[in-house]
């Protein structure tokens, strides 16, 4: 008796496998008809182009049109395409989860469960199937070992407070940033807004994307980063750059970076596609090994020399803060930043 | 007032000499003119008259002190000397009555003063309803006076002009020209006047320097050069003129060919059998139809020509002629009053009186 | 020369002759200016107007009380207003002075010079400005590290994310307007004016007070407002140099509006003063250079001596060569470094070389692939849409074939007075929404760089036009041809270097245009411009300089072509 439900279940098993794996031809045949998937993201272009060719070189004959920018931008384009009529765009990409609330709620976005995500944990999966969590990094501080000795360097959130770093710190801006505006929000509820006024005397260099401190940073224009995408510093720093990244020990803020798929795709099927294949295994691999991510895969591995996010103490923000707060949030910051 | 001399004046522009040791004595309050074809070389010796310029060899004297040569050169603005150009230069954001103070100003004159003379002087040249206007209100006219004004009421030891009426039409020129020579005389200031055009040289001057290639060629009051052209040049610049072949036999006779013999001026260093050219103002030759005419001045000892009218052009105020002389195959250009009308065809006699027949030099 | 009317009644005659009895041929002429001034200029303006006026609450000044009120709003209209003043300042210096050196005196190289300088003109001044963010970074910047080496110092010898490095960057690239300017009107004037005064009595320096100064004073000025309504439009130079330290401008101001959620009515009302402000400003510099006509009084003959240097005929030269360095030498050597460095701070090493930036811009990244394909498209049917549009009216104001041209020539010149921004904001709140639905597509993008740019292309046919005598078509139609004929075999081969240069200023100031771009830009229709100011957000420093080398190779090999096909130099003649 054990070994017929053995036998059905697998039998079953197979037969969902075998389904499924028909079902997959379909799509892809469907999404080759289509010919290509139109992708607003602000993962960084490097690693954004790298995984667009990633998904190339698996399915030839589909091609991803990479656009990038911040995930403020993303979101405004996406907006003002919507007023226009204007169907673009497949594929919705950004670190604001806020948005995805925003656009969920304004009918948006294309109900999909991708197979992929059902290993998701919670933390990483909207519960009405509308958008998923792609990625996941830090925002970190980030100094420049060559100008700055570890001794002296800060090791809390506080410590870039001090005044003897006037004029030596770079800050991107929640503005432009999803991560940012995420990192924002996190040091606002911990700290008040009293932590950025105090800030704001050390007199920052402002940069728009939370990428662009590496840059800044590794070329010692500004030494320290009090802010900034961890996966980013990460790799810039694998390049062979003077990059070394403090993770403070009180907390630090976690951006989980949520995909969706437009309502009004213009090619649904490579959307749907492009979407399995960013949350698969295999992908969701590629970006903790090339990319310095975290991920949602419970069986995605990182390099050693990073911290395993059960390792830190992590402030993860609630999606819908972030959209109702999303307007003070940039005007207060700006209010003390003038930019 | 002053006198200027140059002496072995030269200039060059790369290998060639725009002004060719070039000798000329100005006498005080004397108005001479430059006269020339372009490239002759008369506005660079006004340039450098006027010190803008330096001379490569030669000098230039005012009043026995050097003022230009080749080591020497006093700046134009210490030379106290006055200039009219073609372009008139009038300075169009100052108005009438400032151009014209601009010099006094520089002298550092009392503004009374200054009024005073500016005044004086618009009243001269008839503008001073005009003084307050912009040179661009003006017509060429007025602002070449406004020029004459500027430059005469500063009281300059020397005043150069540089072909100032080039830019006006024909009955401004006329008007201007005589303006010119009335404020010369009532002024006498020692002027230099480059023209191209003879009829403005002959109404202003004392004296014309006609200068062909870097060189005066010819130096003389007016009648002297229009009578007594001393080369084919000359005579052919100054006024229309015939120029006739031939060969010289003895002092006063010139075998024009074909048996036609020439009475002209006495010659004085030439030897018989020489070619030479002979000049005959059209306007010298008399026609008529008449063969008494003809022979009555013969025995006057005129010169005679036998010829048939080619072809009568008729200007209103003279009577342009071709002559043909068959005999010689020669043409004559007559110049006779309106009333002598004479058709195509016609048999007709020419006299020249010797005294106009004037022997000319090869260039 | 005929009589205006006569011309009208001649054409009009024509086509009665062919057969049209009760046609007035000018009329489609007249419907269809009026419909590309309408569309192309009345309707955004007129949307911005209307935007700017309503609040919720309906008509209202509310939004204008808000702007105006607000402190930082203000800061930003200060800070354009300062900037746009020294900017001013400082081109009128530079500008006139090499003006007067290359064409009043024996000043050496001068064709060297004249070049370089518009190679200032050419190079994009937000390419400039990203440039001397690499040279004068306070930190990072080379010129300041080789100043700490050399001279073993802690500070940084220029900071230019600040005001004063604003004005500089933005300075050295408006120059080249006021250098044109005053070269032209140095050309005109006759050596004689300066002899006169000089046999007067006046010595040299008297004779530049007096004389040279006031004759050049109302270019001078016009420059000053040139310069200065120019600085005030610039978006990309205050958005690289300026935001970084927190200094907004109207421009960038604008441009913050626009992000989401946009507010649409302020950027309106913002915009409204800064139209206002640079019409009121043409419309001084036209009166100004009216007056007084210098350049036609006086008869002809004037000489142009040049005026030696003597001993300071190699320290002039030196300093000209110093400015050229500083806008063309130093900005240009960075870029190529940058270009072909891994990282741009590091000195070029046999390691550090790499034309990985070449390839990731060209093959790897389809934002540039395709920015650069949208942008020579746009480039090229701009500047031919354009230059057609530009011949075809300039041929019928110059030959006065309508009644009343000399109105259509202002009707075509007037979106000078408009700020490229400004006229994006109206081209948005236009035509986002039905009924007519342009944005998202590069048609929208055409639109509004053919409204910018067309008017440098009519006044380049404009006074092509002027040289061509009407008596020449005259002579030829006298002796048979018709008027279509003698176009064909007279006047458009006469007028070829015009049409030729018309078409390159058009296409040039399209491919560097970035205030307009910014805002009405869609993911598919990105242009280059845009591109390097997005990679700049990301601190992608080696694709931007690819960009950026690409922009300038483009716009030296098309002026190149230019002077090689027309045979002409450019900046000689009318231009400006």
């Amino acid at each position: 008796m054990k070994h017929l439900v053995a036998i059905v279940l697998v039998a079953l098993a197979a037969l969902s496998t075998s389904s499924s794996h028909a079902q997959d031809a379909a799509m892809v045949e469907a999404a080759r008809k289509e010919g290509k998937v139109v992708w607003y993201t602000s993962l960084a272009i490097p690693s954004s182009t790298a995984l667009a060719h990633y998904f190339m070189n698996k399915y030839k004959g589909i091609e991803v049109i990479v656009n990038r920018n911040g995930s403020q931008r993303v979101l405004q384009i996406v907006m003002s395409e919507a007023g226009a009529s204007i169907k673009n765009v497949d594929v919705i990409h950004t670190s604001d989860a806020g948005h995805f609330v925003l656009l969920k709620g304004k009918g948006l976005l294309a109900q999909y469960s991708p197979k992929a995500a059902e290993v998701f944990p919670a933390g990483f999966k909207d519960p009405a199937g509308y958008f998923y969590g792609m990625r996941a990094t830090l925002s970190a501080i980030a100094y420049n070992p060559r100008v700055i000795n570890e001794k002296d360097a800060p090791k809390t959130w506080k410590d870039v407070l001090d005044p003897k770093w006037r004029g030596k710190e770079v800050t991107a801006h929640p503005g432009y940033s999803g991560i940012i505006m995420t990192h924002v929000l996190a040091l606002v509820k911990q700290y008040g807004w009293e932590y950025f006024q105090e800030l704001a005397k050390n007199k920052l260099h402002i940069v728009q994307s939370a990428n662009d401190p590496a840059q800044v940073v590794a070329s010692g224009e500004r030494p320290l980063g009090v802010n900034g995408a961890e996966y980013f510093y990460y790799k810039t720093m694998k390049q062979g750059n003077p990059i070394k990244i403090v993770y403070p020990k009180e907390g630090v803020p976690l951006v989980v970076s949520p995909t969706a798929i437009a309502k009004d795709a213009p090619h649904p099927n490579a959307a749907r596609l492009f979407t399995e294949f960013i949350l698969s295994k295999e992908n969701q691999q590629i970006l903790a090994d090339k990319e310095g991510l975290y991920t949602g895969h419970p069986e995605v591995t990182y390099p050693k020399d990073k911290p395993m996010l059960k390792d830190l103490k992590l402030w993860p923000v609630d999606a819908e803060e972030l959209e109702k707060r999303n307007a003070e949030l940039k005007k207060r910051f700006t209010e003390f930043f003038g930019a | 007032m002053a006198a200027v001399t140059l002496k072995g004046l030269t200039k060059k522009f790369g290998e060639a000499a725009a002004v060719d040791r070039l000798d000329l004595d100005i006498g005080d309050g004397e108005f001479v003119s430059l006269l020339g074809p372009s490239g002759c070389g008369k506005t660079t010796t006004l340039r450098l008259l006027a010190g803008f310029l330096q001379p490569d060899g030669g000098e230039i004297r005012v009043d026995q002190k050097v003022v230009s040569s080749a080591s020497v050169l006093i700046p134009p603005e210490r030379r106290n000397m006055s200039m009219i150009f073609q372009s008139y230069a009038v300075w169009p954001h100052m108005t009438v009555f400032q151009n014209v103070a601009y010099g006094l100003k520089l002298k550092k004159l009392p503004g009374g003063e200054i009024a005073k003379k500016v005044e004086r002087m618009l009243r001269l040249v008839r503008l001073e309803a005009l003084a307050a206007r912009y040179p661009g209100e003006l017509s060429g006219g007025q602002q070449q006076r406004v020029a004459l004004a500027r430059a005469l009421v500063v009281e300059p030891q020397i005043l150069l002009l540089d072909e100032p009426l080039s830019n006006l039409d024909a009955n401004l020129r006329e008007e201007m020209r005589f303006e010119i020579r009335r404020l010369h005389e009532e002024f006498r200031i020692t002027t230099v006047y480059v023209t191209h055009d003879q009829a403005e040289a002959m109404v202003t001057s004392d004296r014309i320097a006609v200068m062909h290639q870097g060189r005066i060629v010819q130096l003389g009051a007016p009648e002297e050069i229009f009578d007594r052209p001393r080369t084919r040049f000359v005579a052919e610049f100054i006024g229309k003129t015939n120029i006739l072949r031939g060969k010289l036999e003895n002092g006063r006779s010139v075998a024009l060919g074909d048996g036609l013999k020439l009475q002209v001026v006495a010659a004085d260093n030439l030897a018989p059998g020489k070619e030479v050219f002979v000049c005959l103002r059209p306007h010298s030759v008399r026609l008529t139809p008449s063969a008494e005419e003809a022979e009555a001045g013969r025995a006057k000892g005129m010169n005679l020509f036998d010829g048939v009218v080619q072809r009568r052009v008729y200007f209103g105020d003279a009577n342009d002629y071709i002559v043909e002389l068959p005999a010689q195959r020669l043409n004559l250009r007559v110049v006779a009053p309106p009333t002598q009308r004479y058709e195509a065809g016609q048999k007709i006699f020419a006299l020249a009186d010797p005294q106009q027949c004037v022997l000319v030099g090869e260039e | 020369m005929s009589i205006p009317g006569t011309r009208v009644a001649e054409w009009v005659a024509e086509a009665r002759g062919l057969g049209f009895k009760r046609f007035d041929p000018t009329l489609p002429v007249w419907i269809a200016a009026a419909l590309f001034v309408i569309f192309l200029m009345l309707l955004p303006l007129g949307a911005i107007f209307t935007t700017s006026a309503y609040t919720e609450k309906g008509l209202s000044l509310g939004n204008y009380v808000e702007v105006f009120t607000d402190p930082a709003y203000l800061k930003a209209i200060w800070n354009s207003l300062i900037i746009s003043f020294w900017v001013g300042v400082i081109a009128v210096a530079v500008g006139s002075l090499l003006g007067w050196l290359v064409t009043r005196t024996d000043l050496p190289f001068k064709r060297a010079v004249r070049a370089l300088v518009m190679a200032s003109f050419v190079t994009p001044p937000f390419l400039g400005a990203f440039a001397w963010m690499l040279l004068a970074g306070p930190n990072a910047g080379l010129l300041n590290n080789w100043y700490r080496s050399a001279f073993g110092s802690e500070t940084a010898l220029v900071n230019i994310f600040t005001i004063e490095g604003l004005i500089f960057v933005m300075a050295l690239y408006s120059f080249p307007y006021v250098f044109s300017m005053i070269a032209n009107v140095c050309e005109l004037i006759s050596s004689d004016l300066e002899d006169a005064a000089n046999i007067l009595g006046a010595n040299k320096w008297k004779i530049a007070l007096t004389i040279t100064l006031p004759l050049t004073a109302p270019a001078l000025i016009g420059g000053f407002i040139v310069a200065f309504l120019h600085s005030l439009s610039l978006f990309g130079a205050p958005a690289i140099l300026g935001l970084p330290a927190g200094i907004h401008t109207i421009t960038t101001q604008i441009w913050a509006f626009f992000q989401y959620p946009p507010r649409l009515d302020l950027a309106a009302a913002f915009s409204v003063p800064l139209l206002i402000a640079t019409v009121g400003l043409i419309a001084l510099q036209k009166k100004l250079l009216g007056r007084r006509g210098y350049s036609t009084v006086g008869g002809k003959g004037g000489q142009k001596r040049l005026l030696k240097l003597g001993y300071l005929r190699w320290p002039a030269f030196l300093l000209v060569a110093a400015i050229l360095s500083l806008s063309v030498f130093l900005p240009y050597g960075i870029l190529l470094k940058a270009a072909l460095s891994k990282a741009w701070a590091m000195p070029l090493t046999a390691d550090n070389f790499t034309l990985g930036n070449f390839s990731f811009t060209f093959f790897e990244y389809s934002d540039t692939r395709n920015a650069i394909v949208n942008t020579f498209k746009l480039g090229i049917l701009t500047a031919t849409a354009g230059t057609l549009l530009a011949t075809l009216l300039a041929y019928i104001t110059n030959r006065q074939l309508l009644r009343g041209a000399r109105y259509l020539s202002f009707f075509v010149l007037a979106p000078l007075v408009i700020p490229g921004i400004v006229l994006a904001v109206g081209l948005f709140i236009a035509y986002t929404r039905p009924p007519i639905v342009l944005y998202g597509t590069i048609w929208i993008m055409f639109v509004a760089f053919l409204t910018k740019e067309m008017p440098i292309g009519f006044s380049q046919t404009e006074s092509t036009f002027k040289t061509i005598h009407p008596e020449l078509e005259d002579a030829t139609r006298i002796i048979g041809a018709n008027r279509l004929r003698a176009l064909k075999d007279v006047t458009v081969p006469l007028a070829r270097s015009g049409l030729i240069a018309a078409w390159s200023f058009i296409f040039i100031g399209v491919i560097r245009e970035l205030s307009a771009s910014i805002l009405l830009f869609t993911p598919s229709s990105k242009v280059v411009s845009v591109v390097i100011f997005d990679l700049k957000e990301e601190g992608q420093i080696g694709a931007i300089a690819v960009l950026g080398i690409l922009l300038l190779a483009v716009s030296f090999l098309i002026i190149l072509s230019v002077q090689w096909l027309a045979g002409r130099e450019f900046f000689a003649g009318s231009r400006g």
